[in-house]
């Protein structure tokens, strides 16, 4: 007998009592409301993520949207300069571009060489690389190939012209023999 | 007074002792709240799976728009990547050198009794300007100051031009012994070679500094 006036098997039913509520508050938390409360907070957890991406989503949509607008005169200008080159391998269009361009300034017998490729530094023009040439003009006059150079900056504004030279010739003093180096960029086949 | 005698008091006392019987109340105990907590999982569980159902909407309404983003995002980086590379060769093209407007400025430069036998122009790398060499022959009475004419004058269109750190320097300037007629008369001659350097973009005007507020 104690002061609450049980008896030992009461005692030990109570203790058994005791350890049985303990287990049950265990199996309770650990295999019932944890896994559930996990749960529940792992989908409050996406729906937030999700939810979020949503927003940014349609910010995304608008934004694609008014650049898409905003890139209207740049994406014209990419497309007319792309068409300015044509297809195929450039050694094989360019100099018989080079040589009717030249023939309809007057200028015979143009000669268009390739002397090197190289890829641009920029890692904006990753896709576009320049083509050096050398196109000889044996017999020009002055004035007609000052002339035809305008004509050529002004219609291929992917060509730069970075070395002239301009001899006069012996055997026709009214002729000129020169030689352009031009630079085209061109886009990666 | 009647002597009442309690002959099953036995059978109560034990009755009484199985109704206190603590693991009996203990399992009742246990029991009852064994109920409050199932009801509170059902509760919970009743929460967990509306929230999932929430998710599995917001899960349907993603898959709808998420080919639209994606999309978008790629088209964003490729209209990005045409704006940036348009630029890049807008600025490629705003800064070539025009060897057509320089020539014809070399032209206006040469009088007749000047000749020119050669030109080598090249356009240095990394926009560090443009070097010409020019040969010729003058005649003249003084061929000397007909070169220097050709000299100045060449300075000077370059200059007007709208080209900037202009410099005409002459490399050579000898007299020949030939001597031609011009125009009628016999004239001495010299060969000349000209070194010209300049850059093509006209020289930027000096910002304006900001007017300081006066103390009062």
């Amino acid at each position: 007998m104690n002061k609450l006036g049980l008896k030992k098997d009461q005692i030990q039913k109570v203790g058994l009592t005791l350890v049985g509520f303990v287990i049950l508050l265990y199996i309770y938390f650990s295999f019932f409301l944890g896994p559930l409360n996990h749960s529940r907070s792992a989908a409050l957890a996406a729906i937030n993520e999700k939810q979020s991406k949503l927003a940014s989503s349609k910010n995304n949509l608008a934004k694609a949207a008014n650049l898409e607008q905003q890139a209207k005169a740049a994406t014209a200008r990419f497309a007319a300069l792309k068409s300015l080159n044509s297809e195929g391998a450039p050694i094989a269009w360019f100099p018989p571009r080079m040589k009717v361009f030249f023939a309809n300034q007057q200028i015979d017998k143009a000669v268009a060489r390739l002397e090197s490729s190289a890829v641009f530094k920029q890692p904006e023009l990753s896709a576009w690389l320049k083509f050096n040439w050398v196109i000889d003009l044996p017999q020009a006059d002055y004035a007609t190939l000052g002339t035809a150079i305008s004509q050529l900056e002004n219609a291929e504004p992917l060509l730069a012209v970075t070395k002239v030279s301009i001899h006069a010739s012996p055997d026709q003093p009214e002729f000129q023999q020169v030689v352009l180096m031009a630079t085209n960029t061109i886009p990666k086949q | 007074m009647a002597l009442h005698l309690n002959l099953l008091h036995e059978e109560i006392l034990e009755q009484r002792q199985r109704q206190r019987d603590p693991l009996k109340i203990g399992m009742m105990i246990l029991i009852s709240l064994g109920v409050v907590l199932f009801l509170y999982y059902t509760w919970n569980a009743y929460q967990t799976l509306s929230i999932k159902a929430q998710l599995s909407a917001i899960d349907r309404e993603w898959s709808k728009v998420e080919p639209k983003v994606t999309a978008a995002e790629k088209r964003s980086s490729e209209l990005n990547g045409i704006i940036k590379t348009t630029g890049v060769l807008n600025e490629y093209i705003d800064h070539r050198f025009f060897w057509g407007p320089f020539l014809e400025k070399l032209a206006r430069c040469v009088a007749p009794n000047t000749q020119l036998t050669s030109l080598e122009g090249t356009v240095l790398e990394e926009n560090k300007g443009v070097s010409v060499v020019i040969e010729g022959v003058a005649a003249a009475r003084e061929p000397r100051s007909a070169a220097e004419d050709l000299r100045q004058m060449l300075g000077e269109q370059l200059s007007q031009g709208g080209y900037s750190d202009v410099k005409v320097e002459f490399k050579t300037l000898d007299d020949l012994d030939t001597i031609v007629s011009v125009g009628g008369a016999s004239m001495a001659m010299a060969h000349y070679v000209l070194g010209v350097t300049f850059n093509p973009a006209a020289k930027a005007s000096p910002t304006p500094a900001p007017a300081r507020p006066t103390r009062r």
